[in-house]
């Protein structure tokens, strides 16, 4: 193994003694990285769960419904986002670029709601930051991974750019892979806020 | 040169296999059902909580390594991969648990609302 | 667009004018090129903190002193911890990452070089933003832990939390960008034949100090983003009129802080387990068991921190959790004790510098272990916390400890850097001064606070019987000033007529002394294939049992070097590590100065990502 992989090293100096690509053994080095900070983050949520002194609570303010539909919408993009990458590998650089784009856009629609849901809750039911615990922790939590989605949403059209110029194809593989991979994690991020913030009583 | 890079592309790292459209689609299916029956475990009359909680844990658990594991192809990659993403997800998890203890606000558990 | 600098392996790098230097420098990407960096500049800002320590200590000299009023001694005593902790011992333990990790796994640079570049140009800039408030009346002076809700925009209305708050979340970005670079080259850039459990014992040190660097610092980040939206947006994370609790931020910051003492002391038990081989010619007694302990260290380190809070009220419950837990993670740092003594035993000792530091590393070290574990027990620690106790044993395990440890690292490594020996005579004078001075400075310490003086005073009353202690504990701190000149005067005599070293002076036995001092920019002219731990060791001597030596290979020809490419020069991290600072430190200045950063940060890592894209082609469209 070592021997194929210096064979490979003199081709592509990607990749490293153990077969692995740098840049993606980076990135989930990277994601291991930010459990510990969506970690801290729900943990503070979770330490202040129910001690607001004033101010509305989760469930007088949830829209379950609308966060349910937003939920769907991430879990549809990490399938396009495996299509856009299964078409990528083939060199079908147009379809994986259609793909990608779809993706962007459905988390683009994710943030939009999320815009939507906390411009809500401000106007209509005077929850902001400063209202309380539950106001700080909420929008802190969720707007920093609504940040990261659009980090994300970002990233994928930069590379839906790249792809209409032909400057993408099958060789850049791992470079979409990796944004695949943060794109992924993005979504499992949402799977955990959605049911221990939304869901859990 | 392209060939060689765009074969070199599809084998490394794909330890084990390789996960197909038809499984990726499969499990967007499961990922749908799941969810629904998330969001529906919430309307069920007098549910006890222990059994909502737990099972709202549970299910979003699987959700989550059905991700992890087709998605982001870790079933099918080198163990470091695997070590590298688990073992702080273990220590992120633990230290939640910890910080939950320490400020008294178990799930499972009634709590005491100010 | 990179600029294909015009470099022939093996050929001096063509920068005659002193601006082409100085531009080759900004742009360099060579690791050992940023080992360099960071390591003079840590010992620059290690000068700033030992100045700020001094100062302090003249005012602690005498009872109730003038020299400096209480608002000043804070901010000295904030600004002495977090520059000595984040912009003196980590850069230097980062200089060492950086030079010696490849070339002690037999690579040619880290996994990724510009990204490792980034990471210096943002610890200088955090570094710089950071001790800037001192030029604007503003040093932090909330305590290097900054705690809430003293942190808070009601009882610290002016920038000097921001300075420290936001300097530290730069410092944090460059710590966690190091970490991934060299976690990825340690498992994935090693020579053929380097199993991991072939690495040097300090390479394994520092892999797990880059895991408690990744995940270490998102803790403290997240602390440090609720502090900045309480201060800045209003939130109520640390408010207790609220119902926030400071309790919060002593969590998340101590959720990091333990960790980040193991980051400050691996390194150097790293370098002591390097050295002490050497000096004593032999192996690493029980190398495999100092590195699981040090993996046990790493790993158990997340679940102590709440040590640092046994005198808050936490309940019985979480206090004696977290004593049992602390009680057992001494018990792999012990075993590392025992280890190194082993290595000692029986070996052949040669007394040059290193070792003197290494083993006064040791000495130190377990001293300020031992009055660690006394604070492991609950209620001995309501006697010890916030008193100068506490200030002997944290002093003894990072100044007899990592200090000790790094210094031992320069002298040792100093001869494969530079190509120069670094002068004996004036070494020892560095080590006896320091080591004498640093002892008269802190044991009195000990003594102190258990007879009643408090941690972060700025003077005391003459009649509580702590004042012949304190002048002592001056005296001492001025004793290491000169050790210091010491060591300057040996860097600078070195530098212009020192010894010449050759590859390897100290007949050691890791990759690095294989190749000529300083080495050629490609490191290793042909890829090492490794055998064995202390390959090169087994190379010159044989394994002792008598097995025929290995056969020479074959020279290595110019047309092997003419093939090595080396990655060329960039100047988007230097760029980039500036567009970020200005973002960051907009957040205390206008959201117009953040917007703009911001998009230029955005730009930036735009062009950097697309700078070796297509190179082939010439530069994307």
């Amino acid at each position: 193994m070592a021997d194929h992989a210096a064979t490979h090293a003199v081709h592509d100096p990607n990749i490293g003694n153990t077969g692995l690509d740098n840049r993606k053994m980076g990135m989930w080095a990277f994601l291991g990285s930010d459990c510990m900070f969506f970690g801290s983050l729900i943990g503070t949520y979770l330490a202040y769960k129910g001690k607001s002194i004033s101010g509305p609570g989760p469930h007088d303010v949830f829209d379950i419904p609308l966060t349910s539909y937003s939920a769907a919408l991430l879990l549809a993009s990490s399938l396009t986002m495996v299509l856009a990458l299964s078409h990528l590998q083939h060199n079908r650089v147009k379809s994986a670029a259609r793909w990608l784009l779809v993706t962007a856009l459905l988390g683009a629609h994710f943030v939009g709601n999320q815009v939507y849901e906390f411009t809500t809750f401000a106007l209509h039911h005077g929850l902001t930051l400063s209202t309380s615990l539950f106001g700080s922790s909420f929008f802190v939590l969720t707007g920093f991974h609504g940040a990261h989605v659009t980090g994300g949403v970002i990233w994928l059209l930069i590379l839906v750019g790249l792809a209409w110029r032909g400057q993408i194809d099958a060789r850049d593989y791992t470079k979409v892979e990796i944004a695949g991979l943060y794109w992924h994690f993005v979504d499992i991020v949402w799977i955990a806020i959605f049911t221990v913030i939304y869901l859990i009583p | 040169m392209a060939n060689q890079h765009a074969a070199a592309a599809t084998t490394h790292g794909d330890g084990g296999g390789h996960a197909t459209v038809r499984t990726y689609i499969n499990v967007a299916i499961m990922l749908a059902i799941i969810t629904a029956v998330e969001v529906a475990t919430l309307y069920v009359p007098g549910i006890p909580n222990w059994l909502l909680v737990s099972g709202l844990l549970v299910m979003s658990a699987i959700k989550f390594f059905l991700v992890v594991g087709f998605f982001m192809h870790l079933r099918y990659d080198h163990p470091i991969l695997r070590a590298l993403f688990v073992g702080p997800l273990i220590i992120a998890i633990a230290i939640i648990m910890a910080v939950m203890a320490l400020f008294s606000a178990f799930l499972l558990l009634p709590r005491h609302v100010l | 667009m990179a600029t294909q600098a015009a470099f022939m392996p093996g050929s001096k790098v063509q920068t005659e004018t002193f601006w082409g230097t100085v531009w080759s420098w900004l742009t360099t990407v060579d690791h050992k090129r940023i080992g360099i960096l960071y390591g003079t500049s840590a010992f620059i800002f290690f000068l700033v903190g030992g100045i700020e320590a001094l100062i302090m200590r003249l005012q602690l000299a005498r009872p109730d002193n003038t020299l400096v009023g209480a608002e000043r001694f804070n901010e000295l005593f904030t600004m002495h911890g977090t520059t000595m902790i984040f912009l003196g011992v980590m850069p230097l333990s980062a200089a060492f990452f950086n030079y010696m990790i490849p070339l002690m796994i037999g690579a040619r640079d880290v996994a990724f070089p510009r990204l490792n570049a980034l990471s210096y140009w943002i610890f200088l800039s955090g570094a710089l933003f950071l001790n800037s408030s001192w030029l604007f009346g503003l040093a932090p002076d909330g305590g290097w832990f900054g705690y809430a809700n003293l942190t808070s925009s009601q009882f610290s209305p002016r920038h000097t939390i921001d300075f420290w708050m936001l300097g530290l979340q730069i410092l944090g970005v460059s710590s966690m960008l190091a970490g991934f670079n060299f976690l990825v080259t340690i498992i994935n850039m090693r020579a053929p034949g380097m199993t991991l459990m072939r690495m040097p014992v300090f390479v394994w040190m520092s892999f797990v100090t880059q895991f408690l660097l990744v995940l270490a610092f998102p803790a403290i980040t997240v602390g440090l983003i609720l502090l900045m939206f309480d201060r800045f947006f209003g939130t109520l994370f640390y408010a207790p009129a609220a119902g926030g609790d400071p309790l919060l931020w002593q969590h998340l910051f101590w959720i990091f802080g333990h960790p980040e003492v193991y980051i400050l002391i691996l390194p150097a038990m790293g370098i002591v387990s390097e050295v002490l081989p050497t000096f004593a010619r032999k192996p690493l007694f029980g190398a495999p068991v100092v590195i699981y302990s040090g993996i046990m260290i790493g790993f158990f380190g997340f679940g102590v921190w709440s040590h640092h809070m046994f005198a808050v009220g936490m309940g019985p419950v979480a206090d004696s959790a977290f004593s049992i837990t602390t009680m057992l993670i001494a018990v792999p740092t012990g075993v590392k004790i025992l280890n190194w003594i082993g290595t000692l035993w029986g070996g052949t000792i040669r007394f040059r510098t290193p070792l003197y530091f290494a083993l006064g590393f040791i000495a130190m070290f377990t001293m300020g272990g031992l009055s660690g574990v006394m604070h492991a027990s609950p209620p001995v620690d309501l006697q010890q916390t916030d008193s100068y106790f506490v200030v002997a044993h944290f002093h003894y395990v990072l100044f007899g400890g990592s200090i000790f440890g790094l210094f031992g690292g320069i002298y040792y490594w100093w001869p494969k850097i530079t190509g120069k020996l670094l002068d004996e005579r004036l070494g020892l004078w560095h080590f006896w001064l320091m080591m004498i001075g640093f002892n008269v400075t802190f044991f009195p310490q000990h003594y102190l606070g258990l007879i009643g003086m408090p941690r972060r005073i700025y003077t005391y009353a003459p009649d509580l019987g702590w004042n012949f202690w304190n002048l002592v504990s001056t005296i001492g701190s001025f004793l290491i000033a000169v050790s210091l000149l010491f060591f300057i005067a040996n860097v600078v005599r070195t530098m212009r007529s020192g010894q010449v070293a050759g590859s390897d002076p100290w007949d050691a036995r890791t990759l690095e002394w294989a190749i000529p001092s300083p080495p050629p920019v490609y490191n290793f002219a042909r890829v090492p294939h490794v055998h064995d731990r202390d390959d090169f060791w087994l190379q010159k001597h044989g394994d002792g049992h008598g097995s025929a030596p290995r056969p020479k290979p074959a020279p290595v020809t110019a047309a092997e070097i003419a093939a090595i490419h080396m990655p060329s020069t960039s100047y988007w991290p230097l760029l980039l590590a500036l567009a970020m600072t200005v973002m960051i430190s907009g957040l205390m200045i206008s959201m117009y100065q953040v917007i703009v950063g911001g998009l230029l940060t955005l730009y930036l890592m735009y062009k950097f990502a697309m700078e070796l894209h297509r190179p082939a082609e010439g530069h994307g469209h």
